[in-house]
C-alpha cells in the first residue's frame, strides 16, 4: 500500500532508471537509449538513466534470463534500494522470446526477479516504453487485455468466453 | 589463387590425406582431409598461402557416419574463395589436433568446439571453458544430437572458468558484468600497474541463448531467418540475409534479382543506422553527450523509414528463404531520398566540425593501438581491421546480393588507433548513402520471392558471408531432413574482434579502456562467445568468480 | 581550432531546433503495414494450424477440446510480431493490427488469445476434422507434433477424397 502510494505520488516527478541487459540482442537496449534522445526525450519527465543500481528507483530489464547472467541480475536487483519498480522490456524479458526453452535460457525476467510491469514488443517502440512507464506510474490506463472469441456452429457469432469455458495453460 | 591451385598446393602438402574435393562455382572449395593432416592443412592455408582464418564448426554426425565432423573455414579475400576443410573424428575417440598454435585466431573457436560438442582440441594452449555458463556440468555437450534443446541440467558448482593470474605488482580492476558504459553483460579483468594496463582477461558469453541449437534440426528453414534477425538487434538483417543466402546456395535456389537489390538497400540502411549509433555511443562513452544526442537525432528518421517500409523499426522481418517478403514500392523512393539527403547534409556538417575538436581528438588519437601484424594474427574484421591498414571488405572481396553491380569502395586508415577506426566508420557513411541511391536507381523489375516447389534435399552445404557494420558475418548451413537444417554455424564479426582487445589496451591508461573496447563496436549478443597476455608474471593463482565480484565492489568505492 | 569546431557543433544543434515529439500527449501511431499484435478473426479461421506450424517463437497451440471445437491459443507474451502467421493463413483470418501499447502488469493473463473454432464433425466417425482446402496449400513435412493435439486421425475410412 505505502509502496504503491510512493510509486504513484513521488516517483512520477523524477524516476531514476538503471538499465540492465540480461542476455538481450540489444534491440530493446537501443530503444531504451532512444527514449533519451531528442525525439522522445524522457528527461523532460524527470526520467534519468543512472550508472549505478544504488542510485536507481526503477530497473529496466531487457533480454531473456540466461543461466550465466541470472546471479548477476539478482545482485543488481538487490542493490536497488526500495521502493523500486521493475520493468521487463521486450518480448524476451516478458515471456522468454523465441528461445524461451533453450538449454541456456531460464525464461523471461520473472523467472528470476519479481516484475512489476511488462512492455512487450520486439523491440518495443520508444513510444511503447514511454507508455509502459506512464501506465506503471498510474498516469494512463492500461489498454491491453486478453482476447477471447468463440465461434458457434452455423451462425457466425462471436461471444466472449466465460471463465469456466477457458482452458488452463501451462507455460514451458 | 584459384580453387584449382589451392587444391593442388594442399595436395602437395598433405598427399594421401586429402580424401575428397568438391567445388561450387569458382568461389567455394570443400575439402575433406584425414584428421592427422589437419594442422598441416591449416598451416599451409594460413601461413604459407596467407589465407584468413574464419571459424571452426563441429557437427554431430554419429548417426550417419559414426563420427563428429569438424570443419575449419578459411577465406582468400583477394580471390573470392572460401575454403572449408572438413575432417571426421570417430565417435569413440573425439579428439583432434588443435590448430590454434599454428593459427592464433582459432583460439576461441576450438574452445567452443570442446564446450558444445565435446571434441577435445589436443595441444590447445588455453583449454578453458568459453561458452557454457559457470554452473554447467562437465561432459554435457549441448550441440550433440542426443541432447534435447529444452534440457537444462541442474546447476553445479566448481566449474567456473578460472581467471588468469594477476601479474606481480599489478592490481586487477574488474570491468563488468555490469558496467556503466557497457550495454551488455560481459566481464573483463584488467590488470593495471598504477593507471597503465599491463594485461587482461575476458569472460563473456553471458548472452549465450542456444541459437545454433535451435538451428540443429529444431526449427524449419523459414522459421530461422526470424531467429537469425534477433541474434543482434543492431545488425540483425545481416544475419538473416547471410542465413538465407547460405540456404539458397546449398539448395540451388535462384533468388530474383529485385530481391537482391532490396536486400542491398536494407543492408546499407542498417549500416547507416549502425554507424550513427556507434558514433553516438562512442561519444557517450567518452562523456561527449551532445554528440550522442545529435547523432541519434540524425539517425531517427532512418528508423521511421524502415518502420514504414518493413513494418518494424528494427528486426525488419523482410528475409525469407528465396527472397524478401515485401517489395519497396516506387512511391517510397522519394521518402528514402529525403531521409538520405538530410543525413548527408548533417553528416557533412558533423564531419567538418569534429576533426578540429582538440578535446575529442585527444581522447581518440594514439589510444588503443592495434598493429597490422596483430590484426592479422587475431583475424580482425571490418573497421577494426581497416583502421589498421588491412583492406578487407566482404562486399568487395566476396560480392553478394547486388554488390557486384554497384560501385563502392572500402576506406582504409593506417593509424591503427581509435581515431583511425572512427574515421573509417565516418567515411563509410556517405558511401552507404551512395550505394542506396545506386541500388534504387538500378533496381530491376520482377518478383521479389522465388517459388520453391520442391523439398530441400538433406546433406547439402552452403556458405554465405555478409559485411556487417562490424565486419564479416559468416554463416554455414548443412541441410537436413524434415524441412530443417542439420547444422547452422554463425560467426559474428565481434567474435574475432574481441580477441584484438587485449593487444589494444596494453599500455593505455585505465580510463581509455572503455573507449578502446567501444572502438571495435562490440556486439556481445552477436558473439556470445578478452584474451590474456601477461608477460611479466610466471606465477599462477586461480581467482574465483566470488573473489572477482567481491573486488569489484572495492574498485567501485575507489572511484574507478 | 577548438573554439571554431565547438561553434560548428553548436550550430549543428541549433539548426535542428526543438524536435521532441508531443507523445504521449498526442498520439504517434505507426503507419499502415506496421506489425503489431496479431488478432484472429474466428469467423474466417478454419483451424488448419498453419500458423502454429510457422511461428518462430512456437507460441501458437492447437488443442482439440471436444468433437466440434478446436481451440487456438496464442501466447502473445513471447510474440515477436514477425507476421508469419498472418502471411501463411489461407483464409486471411489473422490481421497484424497496429496495436503497440501493450504494457501491462499481468502479462500472463492479459497477453493471451484464446480462440474456439467450430469444426464440423465427420459424418461417419463423429470426430472433428480439418477442412481439406488449407492443408494442400500449406502441407510441409516436419510439422511439430507438440503443437498439434491430433485427436482426429487424418482420414477416416469413409472419406477418401480430399478436394482443393
Amino acid at each position: 500500500m505505502i509502496r504503491d502510494w510512493l510509486i504513484q505520488k513521488v516517483l512520477p516527478r523524477s524516476l531514476w532508471v538503471y538499465h540492465t541487459n540480461c542476455g538481450a540482442c540489444n534491440g530493446c537496449d537501443i530503444e531504451v537509449l532512444d527514449v533519451l534522445t531528442p525525439y522522445y526525450d524522457a528527461e523532460r519527465f524527470g526520467i534519468k538513466v543512472v550508472g549505478s543500481p544504488r542510485h536507481a528507483d526503477a530497473l529496466l530489464v531487457s533480454g531473456p534470463m540466461t543461466r550465466q547472467t541470472a546471479p548477476a541480475v539478482r545482485r543488481v536487483y538487490e542493490a536497488v534500494p526500495d521502493p523500486k519498480v521493475v520493468f521487463a522490456i521486450g518480448s524476451c524479458a516478458t515471456g522468454g522470446g523465441m528461445w524461451h526453452d533453450t538449454y541456456n535460457v531460464l525464461g523471461g525476467a520473472d523467472q528470476v526477479l519479481p516484475v512489476d510491469f511488462y512492455v512487450p514488443g520486439c523491440p518495443p517502440r520508444p513510444e511503447a516504453i514511454l507508455h509502459g512507464i506512464a501506465t506503471a506510474l498510474g498516469l494512463t490506463p492500461k489498454e491491453v487485455h486478453a482476447l477471447h472469441a468463440i465461434q458457434e456452429a452455423d451462425e457466425v457469432e462471436i461471444e466472449e468466453l466465460a471463465e469456466e469455458q477457458r482452458l488452463v495453460h501451462e507455460r514451458e | 589463387m584459384t580453387v584449382e591451385t589451392i587444391t593442388e598446393r594442399l595436395g602437395q602438402r598433405v598427399g594421401e590425406a586429402l580424401l575428397d574435393t568438391r567445388t561450387h562455382k569458382e568461389t567455394r572449395l570443400y575439402l575433406t582431409v584425414d584428421p592427422a593432416a589437419v594442422v598441416d592443412a591449416a598451416d599451409e592455408l594460413f601461413n604459407r598461402m596467407q589465407a584468413r582464418y574464419v571459424i571452426t564448426a563441429a557437427t554431430d554426425q554419429r548417426r550417419d557416419h559414426g563420427a563428429y565432423l569438424i570443419t575449419h573455414f578459411f577465406s582468400f579475400d583477394a580471390d573470392d574463395v572460401y575454403v572449408a576443410v572438413h575432417t571426421r573424428v570417430p565417435e569413440g575417440n573425439p579428439r583432434i589436433d588443435a590448430i590454434t598454435p599454428t593459427v592464433p585466431g582459432a583460439g576461441w573457436a576450438e574452445r567452443e568446439m570442446r564446450d558444445v560438442m565435446g571434441v577435445e582440441p589436443v595441444g590447445h594452449p588455453d583449454p578453458r571453458r568459453l561458452v557454457l555458463p559457470d554452473d554447467w556440468p562437465e561432459d554435457l555437450h549441448p550441440l550433440r544430437c542426443d541432447f534435447s534443446t529444452a534440457d537444462s541440467p541442474a546447476p553445479v558448482t566448481g566449474m567456473e572458468m578460472p581467471m588468469k593470474d594477476i601479474p606481480e605488482g599489478a592490481v586487477m580492476v574488474p570491468v563488468g558484468p555490469y558496467f556503466p558504459t557497457q550495454h551488455e553483460p560481459e566481464s573483463f579483468a584488467v590488470f593495471v600497474e598504477g593507471e597503465t594496463v599491463v594485461g587482461s582477461d575476458y569472460r563473456g558469453f553471458y548472452n549465450h541463448r542456444g541459437i545454433e541449437k535451435l538451428g540443429c534440426s529444431d526449427l524449419t528453414y523459414n522459421q530461422i531467418p526470424f531467429v537469425a534477425e534477433r541474434i543482434c538487434g543492431i545488425c540483425g538483417f545481416v544475419h538473416s540475409c547471410a542465413y538465407c543466402m547460405a540456404v539458397e546456395e546449398a539448395a540451388g535456389i535462384e533468388v530474383p534479382r529485385r530481391a537482391d537489390y532490396i536486400r542491398t538497400v536494407f543492408l546499407e540502411l542498417e549500416r547507416l543506422h549502425s554507424h550513427l549509433l556507434w558514433t553516438g555511443v562512442a561519444a557517450h562513452i567518452i562523456g561527449f553527450d551532445t554528440l550522442f544526442m545529435q547523432t541519434w537525432r540524425m539517425r531517427e528518421p532512418v528508423m521511421w523509414l524502415c518502420e514504414k517500409l518493413t513494418g518494424n523499426r528494427k528486426t525488419y522481418g523482410m528475409n525469407i528463404v528465396g527472397g524478401v517478403r515485401r517489395d519497396i514500392p516506387d512511391d517510397a523512393h522519394d521518402d528514402i531520398e529525403r531521409v538520405l539527403a538530410d543525413i548527408e547534409r548533417e553528416w557533412t556538417a558533423l564531419a567538418e566540425a569534429v576533426p578540429g575538436d582538440r578535446t575529442l581528438m585527444a581522447r581518440l588519437r594514439d589510444v588503443g593501438y592495434l598493429s597490422p601484424e596483430e590484426a592479422r594474427n587475431v583475424c580482425a574484421l571490418g573497421p577494426t581491421a581497416r583502421g589498421s591498414g588491412k583492406r578487407i571488405d566482404v562486399r568487395i572481396d566476396h560480392p553478394y546480393a547486388a554488390y557486384d553491380e554497384l560501385e563502392l569502395s572500402a576506406p582504409v586508415e593506417e593509424g591503427g588507433d581509435t581515431l583511425a577506426r572512427t574515421l573509417v566508420r565516418l567515411a563509410e557513411t556517405p558511401i552507404a548513402i551512395s550505394i542506396i541511391r545506386q541500388a534504387l536507381a538500378r533496381m530491376p523489375d520482377g518478383p521479389v520471392r522465388a517459388e520453391i516447389d520442391e523439398d530441400i534435399s538433406p546433406g547439402l552445404e552452403g556458405i554465405a558471408a555478409v559485411e556487417a557494420p562490424r565486419g564479416e558475418s559468416f554463416h554455414w548451413v548443412l541441410t537436413g531432413e524434415n524441412n530443417r537444417p542439420a547444422r547452422w554455424r554463425v560467426r559474428a564479426p565481434t567474435y574475432a574482434n574481441l580477441q584484438a582487445i587485449d593487444a589494444m589496451i596494453k599500455g593505455d591508461v585505465l580510463a581509455d579502456v572503455p573507449i578502446d573496447i567501444g572502438s571495435i563496436d562490440p556486439c556481445y549478443s552477436c558473439t556470445d562467445r578478452m584474451t590474456v597476455i601477461d608477460r611479466r608474471s610466471g606465477q599462477m593463482r586461480v581467482m574465483t568468480r566470488e573473489e572477482m565480484l567481491g573486488s569489484r565492489q572495492t574498485a567501485e568505492h575507489t572511484g574507478t | 581550432m577548438t573554439i571554431a569546431s565547438k561553434l560548428k557543433e553548436a550550430l549543428l544543434c541549433m539548426k535542428a531546433g526543438r524536435v521532441t515529439l508531443p507523445y504521449p500527449f498526442e498520439p504517434h501511431d505507426p503507419e499502415e503495414g506496421f506489425r503489431g499484435l496479431p488478432k484472429v478473426d474466428v469467423n474466417k479461421c478454419i483451424g488448419c494450424g498453419g500458423c502454429a506450424n510457422v511461428c518462430p517463437a512456437r507460441l501458437i497451440r492447437v488443442i482439440d477440446k471436444d468433437q466440434s471445437t478446436r481451440v487456438l491459443v496464442f501466447l502473445y507474451e513471447r510474440c515477436t510480431f514477425c507476421g508469419r502467421c498472418a502471411e501463411v493463413c489461407p483464409e486471411g483470418a489473422i490481421e497484424m493490427t497496429r496495436d503497440f501499447e501493450l504494457s501491462t502488469d499481468d502479462v500472463h493473463d492479459d497477453m493471451i488469445g484464446e480462440y474456439h473454432i467450430f469444426m464440423g464433425p465427420c459424418e461417419r466417425c463423429g470426430r472433428c476434422y480439418r477442412p481439406p482446402t488449407a492443408l494442400d496449400k500449406l502441407m510441409k513435412p516436419g510439422m511439430r507434433e507438440d503443437t498439434i493435439d491430433r485427436k482426429c486421425p487424418m482420414l477416416c475410412p469413409g472419406r477418401t477424397e480430399e478436394k482443393e
